[in-house]
């Protein structure tokens, strides 16, 4: 019976402190956001020797070939570095912040589906989806980071004038 | 909505930058609900009117639009 108790007693406990700190988002810790701007960096010169040396056209359709090893590692680095740029947590995560990520997700999601019908309209051959899926794959998070570092930079600004 | 948070700072001679750290968020979020661009939630308001020993309607206030 007290074990019983014990669980309720932990459950209570953990939910309250969900309730009253916001705690329940689920975010990387700040320091994850310089690393993803590396692995996105790193990506850029990556990307440029795939382009330079032309390892696509040594495309032979096997998994893990050498243009596949190469297009993953560009590709998982571009999308992991973005993806932690944009999900890391802010050095004071209140609930205006939290507000802020909200509504510049609303605005990324609008803009990620404006384009894509963009360029469904404007697509009518088959090798191009191959784009599209790619321009799928960073649209919704870069301007998801943009729009949020934009509205975090206005806060800034305002705070300032304010003084 | 409308507050007289500003005020109140001024009677209690504390800056934003403390009232910010003592109910834990920001200086721009205490900015911009002085300068009523943010509307606090009801946690937020609560934890406000505890700092200045008041009622949150003593601090926070409908207005017509509201």
């Amino acid at each position: 019976m007290s074990n019983i108790f014990d669980i309720c007693k932990v459950c209570f406990t953990f939910g309250k402190s969900n309730f009253t700190i916001m705690k329940s988002q689920f975010l990387f810790p700040t320091w994850t956001r310089w690393l993803g701007l590396a692995l996105f960096l790193v990506h850029l010169p990556v990307m440029h020797i795939w382009d330079i040396y032309h390892i696509h056209s040594y495309n032979d359709g096997n998994l893990f070939s050498l243009s596949h090893l190469f297009f993953i590692s560009t590709v998982v680095l571009m999308v992991l570095g973005l993806f932690l740029i944009a999900f890391s947590r802010e050095r004071i995560e209140d609930e205006q912040i939290y507000q802020l990520r909200l509504a510049s997700l609303r605005w990324a999601i609008f803009a990620n589906y404006f384009v894509l019908i963009i360029c469904l309209i404007f697509t009518n051959n088959k090798a191009d989806y191959k784009d599209l899926l790619r321009l799928n794959l960073w649209v919704p998070l870069m301007s998801f980071i943009l729009i949020f570092r934009w509205k975090i930079f206005r806060l800034n600004r305002l705070l300032k004038a304010g003084e | 909505m409308k507050n007289t948070l500003r005020v109140e700072r001024a009677i209690k001679n504390i800056t934003q930058a403390d009232l910010a750290e003592a109910i834990g968020v920001s200086r721009q979020t205490i900015n911009t609900i002085e300068s009523n661009k943010y509307v606090p939630s009801t946690v937020l308001a609560l934890k406000i009117a505890r700092v200045f020993n008041k009622p949150v309607e003593a601090i926070f206030e409908l207005e017509d639009g509201d």
